[in-house]
């Protein structure tokens, strides 16, 4: 047979390998500073653009889609290409997605701080940046899967399974989820409102981090594992079944973030059973990692590229039985909203993604640079470094989350809370943020390790930019020969495979999604619940723009312990008017959701509100909610109010026809009744500034069910 | 699933893997990468089964026989015993014709404990004042200026009906009139103490509170 020449581009590879290094820094350099906030809230210096609630976006942003995401395309691009002996189909489409994933972490970057955001997590883009990368990954898609058709193996490897997998899936959760309808050129209201808008943005959230975080890694687990062990993989048939069932269960897993609020129960015992049902799958991936290894493992002992994959995998094998546990209601019941869940999640960055991306490049740059890493004592030293930093970060949030959710829980034996006051909760738990701060700087010192010792690399070799390989050309093949098993016959046809991926992933979403419409009882609806006024509409945008959600959840459960401290629990038809649903997933101070209820415990005057929106710590010296300042100074944007009511009209919200028109007027009226109000107490600040607007929204949340009386004990 | 069939397709010897005695599979060879023909590991597969059945089990049990409480009946038995706690702790009466301050420890103690949970938002952990008023000087808002007195009587009506269009609530859905007794004489207790950056009196001056 004849052999082609053909050469595999390692510039793309190189691109995004320094991407991923550089956006690392700034991810992780993102972490530090919101994990000094939460100890020195001053850090922000009192500027809107340097405030825990937009910095936080941008670490998780920065951290997940930008070191993350440049990881995956870095071993994607380094290993789809040998494992299918051809080039990229198109060099353009490699430039193109290249260049257009960094401008959309630009942009990313620039309009979360400038508060740009859609209020959802992980999700938090505007639909311009929204539409380029759907745009962008389909380029990407596309080019990987006219590549596979190009290529010169007649299977496809299960690296490449776990590749498609991510491409089809990404792009129908990122779409689903980025539904929405402008209002202006950098803002917006999703489609979903409320109960739906939490359970499609969980959908969406927790496969973000399947088929973002997980599935893809898994990709370059199966690849850079083996080669740099030199030693073949445990079990094809492990790979076979752990890939499909993973693909199958993890879609359903979504509704686990939401249990004991306000979505049907049916909807939530299944996110708690599929999760369950993830264990094995999951544990199938870390075993064929991991057995791998059979007859290298006194190798791990001298490479440190082969240290950090075990960990990772480790770290992937442990997150993988937690999550499952912390579906479980029990758990949940005193995981959910504490610090627990942000070790958990960490366990998953810092460990699998972190330390496999990282082992990854000290194998990759000696490869395309033609020598030795510089120095392996140093990279050695990195990952203790990187272990260290793991435990110093995770334990005590592990044990802040437990005190959380023991201190919130407390009863006296006449029946009162033991700790009413949150703020005492908080100021328990500091010694904790103190040392995750260090777990986390730790962390942050060993990629300038990394940084370091590459730069060293790059410098001592010489650069490989196409690397020249051969093989004959792939014979065609048709249908199915006797004795070829069905799914060895369908490794050599790649759209099939990709079709039967979609159906694997569809048919979960579909099924929990759907019924929420068409089953009325789902979300029983309440009479009392009206929609909000121009003037509290305008409040929720500043309240979702500066990032409230992520500190105060808006999410009574049916526990003694939250009914008691902060009112009525949550029904499902208080929220059909939130669009975006603002639930919250941290309660890194109180939650919200009955904050306006005159006859609750947690009600404050206006006076009170605008002064702790002013300055937190003179109402409560140990508080460490970031002051506003700017709020009541700038002006509400009363020029948006009649798009932002004809949009949220359009989406269904029962305003009289025409009162686009009028919203203004009611708007002034109740704000000039505010400012009023204010005034007598001495507060002098004009009825036009953003404070008075948030001010009018805080104190109608939860109103419109939780004044009845019944809703008090 | 099996490749068996394909290595007979082959017509090779399976070659072994010499660290590991365990069978290559013939044919996959991906970029100098193999796989082997390990089986799956029977404790995974038990492991998988155990929580496919653990999931009947639980969707069966919640869902169909309804073995046990979904959320809204789980709350609603938590706070039947909170039920039975009230009613084997019934509130004492309290008379506000003959109501003094308190001076007892215990009283005190628990009057502390529910300003440090309601007052202290608005009045600040001294009684200096901050959006309510100073608790520590001799002026106050809701005396009685026709016989310019001001007793405890006051300062009870201020806490159950509230001054709602100053922000102060009314709490008497949330305190008990012991609690409000003893909250007010821990209030008492203030005054005359001189704590940093005091709010400026309010209200008319009155004769001190016996």
């Amino acid at each position: 047979m004849e052999l082609q020449k053909f050469y595999y581009d390692n510039k793309i590879v190189k691109m995004f390998a320094y991407a991923t290094i550089l956006w690392g820094v700034v991810g992780m350099l993102a972490g530090v500073l919101i994990a000094t906030q939460m100890v020195w809230p001053a850090a922000n210096f009192n500027l809107s653009y340097l405030s825990f609630g937009r910095w936080r976006p941008v670490h998780t942003n920065a951290v997940i889609f930008a070191f993350v995401g440049n990881g995956i395309f870095t071993g994607y691009y380094y290993s789809l290409q040998r494992l299918l002996k051809t080039g990229m189909a198109s060099n353009w489409m490699t430039r193109v997605h290249f260049w257009g994933w960094q401008s959309i972490i630009v942009l990313a970057a620039v309009s979360l701080l400038a508060g740009f955001t859609t209020g959802k997590e992980y999700a938090e883009l505007e639909w311009p940046i929204d539409i380029l990368i759907a745009l962008i990954w389909v380029i990407f898609g596309w080019n990987m899967m006219w590549t596979i058709l190009k290529r010169r193996v007649k299977h496809i490897y299960v690296a490449i399974w776990f590749y498609i997998a991510t491409f089809v899936t990404v792009a129908v959760l990122h779409i689903v989820n980025s539904m929405e309808i402008p209002w202006a050129l950098f803002k917006s209201y999703p489609v979903f409102a409320g109960v739906q808008d939490a359970l499609v943005q969980w959908w969406y959230g927790h496969n973000a981090v399947a088929f973002f975080l997980t599935t893809p890694y898994l990709g370059l687990m199966y690849y850079f594992m083996p080669k740099a062990a030199n030693r073949p993989v445990y079990s094809y048939k492990l790979s076979i079944l752990h890939f499909w069932a993973l693909i199958f269960l993890y879609i359903w897993a979504g509704p686990h973030h939401l249990l004991y609020q306000a979505l049907p129960n049916w909807a939530q015992s299944l996110g708690t059973v599929f999760s369950i049902m993830l264990i094995a799958p999951s544990w199938g991936g870390m075993i064929n990692g991991l057995l791998t290894l059979r007859g290298a493992w006194d190798r791990v002992r001298e490479e440190p590229v082969l240290k950090f994959f075990v960990v990772a995998v480790t770290a992937y094998g442990m997150s993988t039985f937690e999550g499952p546990m912390l579906s479980l209601k029990n758990i949940n019941a005193i995981s959910h909203f504490t610090n627990w869940t942000v070790a958990h999640v960490h366990i998953g960055a810092l460990g699998w993604n972190g330390f496999l991306t990282f082992g990854m490049i000290y194998w990759l740059f000696p490869r395309m640079f033609k020598t030795k890493l510089w120095s392996n004592k140093l990279a050695n030293v990195h990952f203790w470094l990187g272990t260290l930093a793991m435990l110093f970060y995770s334990i005590p949030l592990y044990w802040a989350g437990w005190t959380e959710a023991s201190m919130w829980k407390q009863f006296t034996p006449a029946g009162d809370l033991v700790y009413p006051n949150y703020l005492e909760i908080v100021t328990q738990i500091m010694p904790m943020y103190y040392m995750r701060l260090f777990g986390g700087s730790l962390y942050f010192i060993g990629m300038f390790l990394l940084v370091y010792n590459i730069y060293k690399t790059v410098k001592a070799g010489e650069f490989v930019p196409l690397e020249a390989a051969e093989a004959p050309a792939l014979e065609k093949e048709g249908a199915r020969k006797s004795g070829e098993s069905y799914h060895r016959f369908i490794e050599r046809r790649p759209i099939q495979f990709m079709i039967l991926s979609i159906v694997a992933i569809l048919i979960g979403g579909i099924i929990e999604i759907v019924p929420t419409y068409l089953i009325k009882s789902n979300i029983p609806t309440i009479a009392t619940v009206k929609p909000y006024t121009p003037l509290e509409l305008q409040g929720r945008d500043i309240y979702i723009k500066e990032g409230c959600y992520t500190c105060h959840s808006q999410m009574v459960r049916p526990f003694r312990s939250e009914t008691e401290r902060y009112g009525e629990y949550s029904k499902a038809g208080e929220y059909v008017y939130d669009h975006p649903f603002q639930w919250g997933s941290k309660r890194i101070g109180p939650d919200l959701w009955r904050e306006g209820v005159k006859s609750g415990p947690l009600y404050k005057s206006d006076a009170w509100h605008y002064t702790h929106f002013m300055d937190p710590q003179k109402v409560n010296a140990q508080s460490i909610m970031p002051k506003y300042p700017w709020l009541a100074e700038s002006e509400i944007d009363v020029e948006a109010t009649p798009a932002k009511i004809r949009v949220m009209q359009y989406l269904g919200v029962p305003y009289p026809a025409g009162y686009d028109l009028k919203a203004n007027d009611d708007l002034k009226a109740q704000a000039e009744a505010i400012a009023a109000g204010l005034k007598t107490n001495g507060i002098d600040v004009a009825a036009s500034k953003q404070i008075i607007a948030l001010i009018a929204y805080i104190q109608r949340l939860g109103t419109d069910v939780g004044d009845s009386k019944t809703a008090l004990k | 699933m099996s490749n068996i069939d394909e290595n007979k397709l082959h017509q090779a010897e399976p070659e072994i893997d010499e660290l590991t005695k365990d069978r290559y599979l013939g044919g996959h060879e991906y970029d100098g990468i193999r796989e082997l023909d390990n089986k799956l590991p029977r404790w995974w597969v038990y492991l998988f089964y155990a929580t496919i059945i653990f999931a009947i089990v639980y969707l069966l049990g919640y869902h169909v026989t309804k073995w046990w409480p979904l959320q809204e009946a789980e709350y609603a038995n938590e706070m039947s015993v909170v039920a039975d706690l009230k009613k084997a702790n019934p509130e004492p009466v309290v008379d506000l014709a003959t109501m003094v301050p308190l001076t007892a420890a215990a009283d005190l103690a628990a009057g502390e404990a529910t300003y440090k949970k309601i007052c202290i938002a608005c009045h600040g952990p001294q009684g200096q004042g901050l959006v309510g008023p100073n608790f520590t000087d001799q002026y106050w808002i809701h005396g009685d200026s026709t016989t310019n007195t001001i007793s405890i009587k006051n300062l009870y009506n201020v806490v159950i009906t509230g001054v709602i269009e100053k922000g102060m609530i009314p709490y008497k859905d949330q305190l008990s009139p012991t609690q409000i007794q003893q909250v007010l004489s821990f209030i008492l207790t203030m005054q005359g103490t001189t704590p940093p950056n005091p709010k400026a009196p309010q209200g008319a001056k009155y004769p001190k509170i016996g």
